[in-house]
């Protein structure tokens, strides 16, 4: 899968948008600043996939992208052990943060991922002026490589590459760190792009 | 990235869909719903490792890794190739778990990957000697051919279990 430097452009600054929402909504909660980085969109083999996605326990919440578009395609919010348990401990007034996840921290990893998801998705939707929804999420608290394999098998049947729209979200205060993956299978990726032409053509 | 492979440096890392013969260690990082497959000759100190992601390769011939059926006869072959016998070699199977809870199906191919495996070692008459499949949890395999087929599964949870 090879992309000119437009559709690159456009699914960059698409997912910026985004993004940059779904950022606004973790600041929201915290009642903190959060930072963003500038967003990669590149095309990974699947054999490589390891050198991309860390083997770090985190959280990851799964989301399938469904609405007005193509079927396929799947957004990730991985954030790592310590950055969940610290996000409960936030938002419970709790503070013990050398403890194990319990079962309120995967509700609340779960409850973050869907907030953070929709603003994403809402926002994303509304600059193409169509629906896009999160499915039900799904978790897995494991090695993020691992939780990934299951995402990749379901795209990766026919190809060898896939296509990763990449941001981090980071607060210094309280120290969090966390990552939105946004996969778009080709048929989606298609259809985002000829949306994304028509929004730039000018009117005449 | 860091790869902790207890300080090997001929090891090769297999990524998804790869498979490789050969005597040097061999692992894969961060097994979920994919099945590690490790064949073993221990009259030859000779080892294969596939990382399969798929139970049916469906006419797909690219990457033999990725899928069970196309990974199982390319590795046998290859071993075969390199003066193995059928009955010398041995196998171990690893992976295919369950990743995701409030999941649909979909989301767990784990299950039908090792199902797919086995099934196939079973048809082409490959003993089992190990094999620790299914669960909801991740897995690191590494593997030594020259060290009468050491095995190490490290499990998500910390655990780990050194075999041979």
């Amino acid at each position: 899968m090879e992309l000119d430097p437009f559709q690159a452009d456009a699914l960059r600054e698409l997912g910026n948008i985004g993004a940059a929402h779904a950022a606004t909504s973790l600041s929201q909660m915290l009642m903190s600043p959060i930072e963003m980085t500038v967003p990669e969109v590149q095309a990974v083999d699947i054999a490589d996939m390891h050198n991309y996605i860390g083997n770090e326990i985190s959280a990851i919440v799964v989301f399938q992208i469904q609405g007005e578009v193509a079927d396929g395609g799947y957004i990730v919010v991985s954030m790592p052990q310590e950055t969940i348990v610290r996000l409960t401990n936030q938002m419970l007034g709790t503070t013990d943060a050398d403890r194990e996840i319990n079962e309120m921290d995967q509700s609340a990893a779960i409850e973050i991922g869907n907030i953070m998801i929709s603003a994403f998705l809402d926002a994303t939707a509304e600059l193409l002026e169509i629906v896009m929804l999160p499915s039900p999420p799904a978790l897995a608290i494991d090695m993020a490589h691992a939780a990934f394999e299951s995402i990749i098998a379901q795209m990766a049947g026919d190809v060898n590459d896939i296509l990763i729209f990449n941001t981090e979200l980071t607060s210094e205060a309280p120290p969090i760190y966390g990552s939105i993956y946004m996969l778009p299978k080709p048929e989606l990726m298609q259809q985002l792009f000829t949306m994304l032409e028509d929004l730039m053509t000018p009117l005449t | 990235m860091k790869n902790n492979f207890f300080g090997e440096e001929k090891a090769v890392i297999l990524g998804l869909g790869e498979l490789r013969v050969g005597m040097c260690p061999m692992g894969t990082i961060g097994l979920g719903s994919c099945i590690a497959l490790i064949l073993h000759d221990q009259r030859r100190s000779l080892g294969g490792l596939a990382h399969i992601m798929l139970p049916e390769s469906r006419g797909n011939t690219d990457r033999p890794g990725k899928f069970a059926d196309t990974a199982t006869s390319t590795l046998l072959l290859e071993m075969e190739r390199l003066g193995s016998t059928r009955s010398a070699i041995t196998a171990n199977v690893v992976g295919g778990a369950s990743m995701f809870e409030y999941s649909a199906n979909s989301l767990n191919i784990g299950e039908r990957n090792a199902a797919a495996v086995k099934g196939l070692l079973n048809d082409l008459g490959v003993r089992i000697a190990h094999e620790e499949i299914g669960g909801k949890v991740g897995r690191s395999v590494y593997y030594w051919p020259e060290e009468k087929g050491r095995l190490i599964i490290k499990r998500a949870d910390g655990t780990c279990t050194e075999l041979f």
